[in-house]
């Protein structure tokens, strides 16, 4: 592929799950892809060198701890620095809890929502700073049918991924003057460590619950997510892309 | 062209106005310095000084005063 003409994509939390099979199907469209996750993971930076040679794509590690605002902020600072070209964001970071409200306490509440909605909200208005001013972009956010439905037990995970869902319409109302496109995934349960996170019975009901009566496979959420960074879905914007099996 | 001049310039081209309308401008007094317009206003400034503002002086960036005080933070003398 031209050089010039390959997109470059900066996707969070995508060392393993959804986040990994979404950089895995961005490369071999030819994307560049600049990954940002907390700590240096051998086996990871193996897997982009693999890549980079496969589909001859740049790729680059961004480190840092979605609970450090500042470490985030000096993580993304050198795309600014360089005036980098970004033509996806895919905000996929994230982390499970369960838990009923009465055993859930407001620290562990502003926890998740700190990783699942402010270090978003951060990273979002950083990046979308470049596309502003590239008057182009696209943004896929990482909701959850957990923010859409209501189980027992997720006052924390789905209260932050409702917030994250709203913030995708609004935000698309927002940056559509730039020509930037802005869209969530709303997966089920997918096969990912999350999902063994679970407790059996609340897992065994979410299940029962998809009409296909199985967990997604973490590629079929990336596929879902790869579509809405692509020009296919250049007249989509504001929307959230349910992929739950049925539910 | 002085920093004067090229801050001027970044106004009058995005907000469709004429230097004379710069002194005491403050947001949203002219049609084209709406919300939107402010963040064109923000990136064009950007590029035109090689500076990336935080969030906050882009909030603060209330005038074409106050704009001379935030690029200073940058080292942009106008």
């Amino acid at each position: 592929m031209n050089e010039a003409k390959k997109k470059t994509a900066v996707i969070t939390g995508c060392n393993r799950g959804i986040g990994k099979d979404v950089v895995r199907l961005l490369a071999e469209q030819g994307t560049n892809v600049i990954c940002c996750i907390r700590k240096e993971n051998p086996d990871f930076s193996a897997f982009l060198n693999d890549l980079a040679e496969k589909y001859s794509i740049s790729t680059e590690i961004l480190y840092f701890d979605l609970t450090d605002e500042e470490g985030i902020k000096a993580g993304l600072k050198p795309l600014l620095q360089r005036k980098q070209r970004v033509d996806v964001l895919v905000n996929n970071a994230g982390i499970a809890t369960g838990g009923f409200l009465q055993m859930t306490s407001i620290q562990q509440l502003k926890d998740v929502f700190q990783i699942n909605f402010f270090s978003q909200v951060l990273i979002t208005q950083t990046i979308s700073k470049l596309m502003i001013r590239q008057k182009s972009g696209t943004i896929v956010n990482m909701g959850s049918i957990a923010g859409l439905e209501n189980f027992a037990g997720y006052t924390a995970y789905g209260s932050s991924k409702a917030a994250i869902m709203f913030f995708t319409r609004t935000l698309a109302r927002e940056l559509a003057p730039y020509n930037i496109n802005v869209n969530a995934v709303a997966p089920g349960l997918t096969d990912t460590g999350m999902a063994g996170q679970m407790e059996d019975k609340a897992y065994k009901e979410m299940v029962e619950r998809s009409d296909f009566k199985r967990l997604g496979k973490p590629e079929e959420i990336a596929n879902l997510v790869v579509w809405l960074a692509s020009d296919k879905a250049s007249f989509i914007t504001g929307q959230i892309y349910r992929a739950d099996g049925g539910m | 062209m002085k920093n004067i001049e090229k801050y001027n310039a970044v106004f009058c081209e995005n907000l469709k106005i004429t230097e004379a309308m710069l002194p005491n401008l403050k947001y949203q007094a002219v049609p084209l310095w709406d919300s939107v317009g402010h963040m064109t206003l923000v990136a064009a400034l950007e590029d035109a000084f090689d500076i990336m503002l935080e969030t906050d002086d882009i909030i603060d960036l209330s005038s074409y005063e106050k704009g001379k005080e935030i690029l200073n933070k940058y080292d942009v003398k106008i």
